[in-house]
């Protein structure tokens, strides 16, 4: 079967903010639909001629069960464009993306809008198991006396919230916390805590630099937030410009408090946050008369094992180069997620070391990823990693900034909780 | 026997009544054919009770059960005793559906207003869907009278009297689940199923009322809580309408003094009521703005011909008018992009929006889910993305020709070919600023009054490209968003600014006489206006009075001079309410705090006492004459047009009917002697009566018969 090309016509995202500041209010959907509105905006698409809207969202809020369908109506498309979501099964979802790929490519689409929204500010508090059952049971009795009996059964422990967050982060398979497949990474391949500070340091000042330079004003669509809706977001909160080394290093570490490397100041915060991408076909192209910023060359998806997560960009990418037949030189611009300092850093040993590669099966040193390349404009430390919505956020950073410089090929890659990697490679159409 | 405006059959013992039967209009009225055949339907089922379980009154009609009386019927009413006799005898039919054995239940869909409320409420039981059209009440207030068959003795019965007061001073409408709260109804289905459950309520009783019901009802159901209930409501009135409204007393009176009468002594002193209101001017002149709105509700010249569809809008500028716009435009679902010049900018046309959206948060009209999606579906921009799928843009940029010309220009080129461009001018020219468009036959002006969310009055300004489908479109669209157009000629303040100019010209001539502002705000107060002119400048902003009066000016000649205290106001930076220093003192909520000493410095001593009938002159003798020369100038095209522009446009008394209906009832022979009066006295150049109000004297014409 032969795969039909596939460009991403436009992309946009919201400003991050880390949770609980300026976007804390903001319902999951919010984060989506007005930048649907706004790319379609930019076309001369009806609306009722989306084929489908999928997006990603991991902490899918009880009240929006189908973010998907959701940001799709909110947006104004037609209510016969259907909509879903992909979620929880995997932690930087990029699972739109590979979808959207398949059907665009396979002809069975031609226009679908994909992204993700995350609003970690909203994750919930989640009663006990204890607790649910006691509920439950009050519910059920019939006489006032059922109910007291029911009642009489609380113990106040079984008040200790889960939450939501802390258990989404947490593999059910290996039991260990993302924070500590990092803090496994960094043990075994001997990275240091001083080069985690460092490589924070870097994102943070490379970010702020970006937004001086007025690099997100493209990508970014300003968002109304606040208790009346009435001001306006147009820049990342979470980047600090008097970010030290030495400031990063007088933090503790967070999940190895003992002898751990890993703080919360060389990982990724809690963010929230979304993004979209439009992606049509080429005969959708030509029928609406866009201008793609770029087009999908391909991608890929692997698995590893869950308490090495933070490997996944290694074999994604990998992965991708052989199939592709292409190579890290060709790439003008590489973005992976900065889920944690440690595993990046561990990534691009493997790019190098011998060792380090063949302890991860991987046969080919792809080579040194070089700094003036790799994230050019900071990363998910400085901006944040709203879960659901970075693969499409590394995706439309990727694609702006590649214009920008009127360059050719960009790989974007990230890690996946559960022990995977993603991986796709753009080219730039607009030089 | 057959019928041929109201069905009869009867079913399994059950007869069903059907309004609406055989009508083409929208609204179903009880004229007289209608009361006819109901009287003879009820008399036929006084007949039958011994073979029905009981009687269904419905509507064929999707959003009608009864809109109520054929107004038509009342304003015909020439005399007390014809309005009483028509009251007596809608009483005596609503009277014999009452006193039938069987059970009677209204089942009410759709608009059931007045005449048809007082039928629902002469049944056992009202029932009723929940449907969204479906609303009840007795507006008859608002047209100057009182419900006259019987509402007014039978509501209290069902909803206790606080609710019924509330309900029949203010003529406010419950809808189906309200109506059932307040104990209206019995119970509300869904439409499709109303008639098929209406016959299980023949047999239920009345529920037992809840303890905090009875002990409400303890409370409330004694002489001298009533009197105390009065006491307040009364109080209220008086508050909101400042005594000047006859109608809400009259039903006081009655509704008070027949607390403890019986059904027809109760309904003799209601019909008297009715009849004295009915033929009392004022609610002669409630009815004529109730008949010009109901006139203004269709384009006088349509065409036929197939109007643009606006479905999303975008508006130019957020300011204050741009955020107001916005607003209007999230509010009716057409996803408005508001395009500014920078964040800050938009920011203030997001917090205008917002306002108007929270106000109605707060009144819980309006969820907070719903004002976060209308607030959310707003797209602020700097630049003109999606202009091409605009349909209706407005547009509120700063008052200046030269910048607007220049904007049209540019977004001519961005927007499709059908997109109807429209300017929120309140002074310029609009013939001038069509010279920028290339294809001005879809320009027009769309004149909003500040703020947008209150005042309901939109002038469309004509030029001479305009095409007429796009002011039947732009015409369509005020309505559907719930205001009221009038569609005016191009000419310097177009209609409303121009003949208020002199309002506030006069007021500034007045003070520099030495009349002091307190008298002139007083005297404008008592004979009805909102605000008097120094408050309503400062609501405007004196800046902006200042420009708009010039132009004026410059476009009419001396009798549109202005006196000079604006100017030496705006010099000392008093703007009025928005930099909270004016004619007045505001504080942070933009409420008066009291008259600004350093203004009143620049005045020249209060020294001169006018009477208030002085004053009154003074003030409305030059606008009378406006308003005549706006006819002249064909601004607009009839003495309706003037009155509903002004009564919606400022607030002009209702309950005098208009500017021109009341030059026309104080008559213009008169007011022709008094200007001339004037002309000698006070100025030549404003009080002067122009040639038209010469013509109408020496032809024993009236405006309204022009």
């Amino acid at each position: 079967m032969s795969f039909k090309p596939v460009y991403l016509v436009e992309g946009k995202r919201t400003p991050h903010a880390k949770a609980g500041t300026a976007l804390k209010d903001i319902q999951a959907p919010y984060l989506g639909a007005y930048l649907v509105r706004n790319l379609l905006d930019n076309t001369t698409i009806p609306n009722d001629a989306v084929d489908e809207v999928i997006f990603g969202n991991t902490g899918t809020p009880a009240k929006y069960p189908n973010i998907g369908r959701v940001i799709g109506l909110e947006a104004g498309l037609h209510k016969k464009t259907s909509g879903y979501s992909v979620h929880r099964t995997v932690l930087q979802d990029w699972r739109p993306f590979h979808k959207r790929y398949l059907k665009i490519a396979s002809g069975r689409s031609d226009i679908i809008v994909a992204g993700g929204v995350e609003s970690m500010s909203n994750m919930p508090l989640i009663y006990s198991k204890e607790m649910t059952e006691l509920f439950m049971n009050v519910m059920k009795a019939k006489t006032m006396g059922d109910k007291v009996k029911a009642i009489s059964a609380f113990r106040p422990p079984y008040l200790s919230p889960i939450v939501a967050i802390e258990q989404g982060l947490t593999d059910p398979f290996c039991g260990l916390n993302m924070g500590q497949t990092a803090e496994l990474l960094a043990r075994e391949l001997g990275i240091t805590r001083a080069q985690q500070d460092e490589y924070a340091n870097e994102s943070h000042h490379k970010a702020i630099k970006a937004m001086a330079e007025g690099k997100f004003l493209d990508e970014i669509v300003p968002l109304a937030y606040g208790a009346k809706l009435e001001k306006l977001l147009a820049t990342d909160v979470g980047p600090r410009d008097n970010s030290t080394v030495e400031g990063l290093g007088k933090m503790r570490p967070y999940f190895d408090r003992k002898s751990g490397t890993v703080t919360v100041g060389n990982s990724c915060p809690i963010t929230d946050g979304g993004s979209a991408i439009l992606f049509c076909s080429e005969e959708a192209v030509k029928k609406y008369n866009l201008e793609p910023m770029a087009r999908m060359v391909d991608y890929h998806f692997h698995g590893l094992e869950p308490e090495r997560m933070g490997m996944g960009p290694l074999h994604a990418m990998d992965g991708l180069f052989t199939r592709t037949g292409m190579t890290l030189e060709q790439m003008d611009l590489i973005e992976i997620n900065e889920a944690f300092a440690a595993q990046i850093l561990a990534v691009k040993k493997a790019f190098t070391e011998r060792a380090v590669a063949d302890k991860f099966d991987i046969e080919t040193l792809w080579g040194e990823i070089p700094a003036e390349k790799l994230n050019v404009n900071g990363g998910a430390i400085a901006l944040g990693h709203p879960v659901g919505s970075t693969g499409s956020r590394l995706l439309v950073t990727l694609a702006h900034e590649l214009k920008k410089r009127k360059a050719g090929y960009g790989i974007a890659s990230l890690c996946i909780g559960g022990g995977q990697g993603g991986a796709a490679i753009i080219e730039n159409l607009i030089k | 026997m057959t019928y041929k405006k109201i069905s009869f059959e009867v079913k399994d013992k059950v007869a069903m009544v059907g309004f609406g039967y055989n009508c083409d209009k929208a609204m179903t009225v009880l004229d007289e054919e209608t009361l006819k055949e109901l009287q003879d339907i009820v008399e036929e089922l006084h007949g039958k009770t011994s073979e029905l379980d009981g009687v269904l009154f419905h509507s064929h009609k999707d959003r009608c059960f009864l809109a109520g009386a054929d107004i038509n019927l009342i304003s015909a009413m020439k005399t007390v005793s014809d309005g009483q006799a028509g009251a007596e005898a809608g009483q005596k039919i609503f009277n014999r559906i009452e006193d039938l054995k069987i059970p009677t239940i209204a089942c009410v869909h759709g608009v059931c207003l007045g005449g048809g409320m007082e039928l629902s409420l002469s049944c056992s039981k009202i029932i009723a869907t929940d449907a969204k059209g479906t609303m009840m009440g007795l507006p008859e207030v608002k047209l100057g009278l009182i419900p006259g068959f019987g509402g007014t003795f039978r509501l209290p019965k069902k909803v206790g009297l606080p609710t019924a007061l509330d309900m029949i001073l203010t003529g406010k409408t419950l809808n189906g689940k309200k109506a059932k709260r307040a104990g209206l109804v019995e119970e509300i289905y869904p439409v499709e199923r109303i008639l098929e459950y209406a016959p299980k309520h023949f047999k239920t009783k009345a529920k037992k009322k809840s303890f905090k019901d009875s002990l409400e009802e303890m409370a409330t159901d004694n002489v001298l809580t009533k009197k105390i209930i009065f006491q307040k409501a009364r109080e209220n009135v008086l508050k909101k309408t400042k005594g000047f409204y006859q109608a809400p007393l009259k039903i006081l009176d009655v509704m008070e003094a027949g607390m403890l009468k019986g059904r027809t002594s109760y309904l003799a002193a209601e019909s008297q009521a009715f009849g004295e209101l009915c033929v009392s001017d004022q609610s002669k002149n409630l009815q004529h703005i109730f008949f010009m709105v109901e006139g203004a509700k269709k384009y006088p010249h349509s065409t036929g011909a197939e109007l643009p569809k606006l479905e999303r809008g975008a508006c130019l500028g957020a300011g204050t008018m741009g955020g107001g716009i916005a607003w209007l435009m999230a509010n009716n679902g057409m996803k408005p992009i508001m395009k500014d010049l920078n964040p800050a900018g938009l920011e203030l046309g997001l917090k205008q929006s917002s306002s108007n959206f929270m106000g109605a948060v707060k009144r819980r009209k309006m969820s907070f889910e719903d004002f976060e999606k209308k607030q959310r579906s707003i797209s602020t921009q700097t630049d003109y993305r999606g202009f091409p799928r605009v349909d209706l843009l407005i547009e509120a940029v700063v008052e200046n020709m030269d910048i607007k010309k220049k904007v049209f220009a540019e977004v001519e080129k961005e927007v499709h070919p059908k997109t109807l461009l429209t300017t929120n001018t309140s002074s310029l020219s609009v013939q001038e600023m069509a010279q920028a468009l290339e294809d001005n036959s879809r320009f027009a002006g769309l004149h909003f009054f500040n703020p947008v969310h209150r005042m309901p009055l939109v002038e469309i300004i004509k030029h001479d490209g305009v095409s007429n489908e796009t002011i039947e479109a732009l015409y369509n669209w005020v309505l559907k968003v719930k205001k009221t157009p009038v569609v005016v000629n191009d000419g310097p303040g177009f209609l409303v600014n121009r003949i208020l100019m002199p309002y506030m010209n006069e007021a500034g001539f007045l003070i520099e006489e030495g009349v002091s502002m307190k008298d002139i705000d007083d005297a404008c107060l008592n004979f009805g206006m909102p605000m008097g002119p120094c408050r309503l400048l400062d609501e405007v902003g004196i800046d902006v009075g200042q420009k708009v009066a010039k132009i004026i000016h410059d476009g009419l000649g001396d009798r549109a001079k202005s006196s000079s205290l604006s100017g030496r106001l705006v010099e000392k930076d008093f703007l009025g309410k928005k930099n909270g220093k004016g004619f007045y003192l505001y504080d942070d909520k933009g409420k008066v705090t009291g008259a600004n000493p350093e203004a009143q410095a620049l005045f020249p001593k209060a020294s001169k006492k006018m009477t208030e009938v002085e004053i009154q002159k003074r003030i409305f003798l030059p606008m009378i004459n406006e308003a005549a020369t706006v006819l002249t100038d064909k601004i607009v095209e009839t003495a309706a047009d003037v009155d509903l522009g002004l009564i919606f446009g400022i607030g002009f008394p209702p309950f005098r009917g208009g500017l021109l209906k009341y030059a026309d009832s104080e008559g213009l022979e008169r007011i022709q002697e008094e200007l001339n009066k004037h002309a000698e006295t006070v100025d030549k150049d404003r009080y002067t009566p122009c040639q038209l109000i010469n013509d109408l004297v020496a032809q024993k014409k009236k405006f309204y018969e022009l």
